[in-house]
């Protein structure tokens, strides 16, 4: 054990600048998939036929394929077709795709769930789509919404992970350069194993304030 | 879903072009998306114009294995690799920090060397005919084999005691489907102890319960002498195979770029700084170039 604390002790820039990437590469795609899935989700609860398409076809290619595969498609497509992403863009912009795909499904979800009565209403006291989509709809679905959006935040966390795969220095990627120095392979990981469950039992916690409210 | 937007159509609630994406603006964006990624075409010239003119080089490696590539303490990364890409770096601008590393895992050797994201790769990548089909090897920087390490006054002084004694020397080993046979080649009657990690597998060495470990040499070269004093080498080792960097086909002038800078390294005017970096990671001196007839051409 006092080899372990020594060990993490000389450690610990490595690990703590890993997970301060985690969890910026986590905020910067769970924002970019905010913007992504509620556009997205309103154009799938509310757009003709035809122009729902593709957007149904982004989130059932995002929704159906492992979170890996969209990592190393970041990573290398854009390569291929000659623009060259670094590890950390390609992992923030699968990331972000990922989440913009699962968010936009909660958002159709909870906008469908409010009653048709609602819109009407809207529309007999003279509101445009517009204000009755921000003023009367927004509110409601951010209440049914809010917990699956902080689920879709644990995902991006755990998922963040797969990004040591192309090289990106965070939480994991950090344990295990630091295990290939000192072979304390069970240790590290374990206790890297802990500060993710730390953040995101954190975060599920505040999820479930949010749902009794 | 329907019922709801067909609601909202019939009641005049939907003026869709106001707040949405019609099919149409779709269609445009993903057009000129596509047409944008594909004229964005790279240059032609040889690697070694390129590189030049960017003034910096780019190496891939990994992060994770000393000796060949790690971060110490400090978190700089280093290693055998490492000063190996250095001295390509070295030879292109008179100055090694003119190198910028990718970090990437084993598998992304060969994608990250056919996708352009890196000039050169030095990551203990062993030649082999299938993979030289991929990519172009430049020439090996060291040859990787199996040896034996024993506890210095151990029971065993050397591989011909260890072969001697038969199956009553146990042999400590990193698990592997091929490690049991590994051993047999060398040790034909020995008893293999297979391990799931590195230092499990020294353990059971330091404890006594293995007599020998069998590892890359490259491994216990350096675990040696981070432990000066305690093991030896059993003086025998199997199993060659050559490690050398990899540079993408079709790049005649900066394959052969990087060989000189490599071989010149081994053979020539660099020699020191190759000789001291194997002292560095492989606690020994590798034998000095002979003068007179280039022995590398014999």
């Amino acid at each position: 054990m006092d080899a372990f604390l020594n060990q993490l002790w000389i450690a610990r820039w490595p690990l703590l600048d890993g997970l301060i990437t985690t969890l910026q590469i986590s905020i910067v795609a769970i924002v970019i998939g905010t913007i992504i899935g509620v556009l997205v989700g309103v154009q799938l609860t509310y757009g003709s036929y035809f122009s729902r398409m593709p957007f149904r076809l982004y989130v059932e290619i995002m929704r159906g394929t492992p979170v890996l595969v969209s990592v190393l498609a970041a990573f290398y497509i854009p390569s291929v077709m000659g623009l060259s992403l670094t590890a950390k863009m390609a992992g923030i912009l699968a990331l972000s795709l990922f989440a913009g795909a699962h968010i936009a499904e909660l958002t159709r979800g909870s906008l469908q769930a409010i009653p048709v009565g609602q819109i009407e209403a809207g529309r007999s006291i003279g509101l445009t789509f517009k204000q009755i989509v921000v003023n009367v709809l927004f509110p409601q679905a951010l209440r049914s919404a809010l917990p699956p959006w902080i689920n879709t935040g644990v995902e991006l966390i755990k998922g963040s992970s797969l990004l040591s795969l192309i090289g990106v220095a965070e939480l994991l990627l950090n344990t295990q350069e630091v295990i290939g120095r000192n072979f304390m392979a069970i240790q590290f990981y374990v206790f890297s194993g802990v500060i993710y469950l730390v953040i995101n039992i954190a975060l599920d916690q505040t999820a479930r304030i949010f749902d009794r409210r | 879903m329907k019922r709801h937007f067909e609601e909202a159509v019939r009641h005049g609630t939907l003026q869709r072009g106001t707040f949405m994406f019609n099919a149409r603006t779709i269609v445009i964006f993903g057009i000129s998306l596509a047409g944008a990624l594909v004229l964005h075409a790279p240059a032609n010239a040889d690697k070694l114009d390129d590189v030049l003119a960017r003034g910096k080089l780019v190496v891939g490696t990994g992060t994770t294995n000393p000796p060949w590539h790690f971060k110490n303490e400090v978190g700089e990364l280093v290693g055998f690799d490492v000063d190996v890409a250095k001295m390509i770096a070295k030879g292109l601008f008179d100055d090694d920090t003119k190198i910028e590393f990718v970090s990437q895992a084993s598998d992304a050797r060969i994608p990250n060397i056919l996708t352009d994201k890196v000039d050169v790769t030095c990551q203990f990548v062993t030649v082999t005919a299938a993979r030289a089909q991929q990519v172009a090897f430049t020439i090996p920087y060291y040859r990787e084999g199996v040896s034996l390490m024993l506890k210095s006054g151990g029971k065993y002084k050397n591989y011909d005691e260890l072969k001697a004694a038969g199956s009553a020397v146990t042999i400590s080993v990193l698990q592997n489907v091929f490690a049991e046979q590994m051993v047999h080649d060398a040790l034909p009657e020995a008893t293999v102890d297979q391990f799931d990690s590195v230092d499990l597998m020294y353990q059971s060495l330091n404890s006594g319960r293995a007599d020998a470990a069998a590892t890359d040499n490259s491994s216990l070269k350096y675990y040696m002498s981070q432990n000066p004093d305690q093991f030896v080498d059993s003086g025998y080792s199997w199993n060659p195979q050559s490690y050398a960097c990899i540079v993408k086909r079709g790049n005649p002038d900066w394959l052969n770029f990087v060989n000189v800078a490599l071989r010149e390294s081994m053979t020539g005017t660099t020699f020191p700084v190759y000789k001291e970096a194997y002292k560095k990671w492989f606690g020994e001196y590798p034998t000095e170039p002979k003068i007179g007839f280039p022995g590398e051409l014999r």
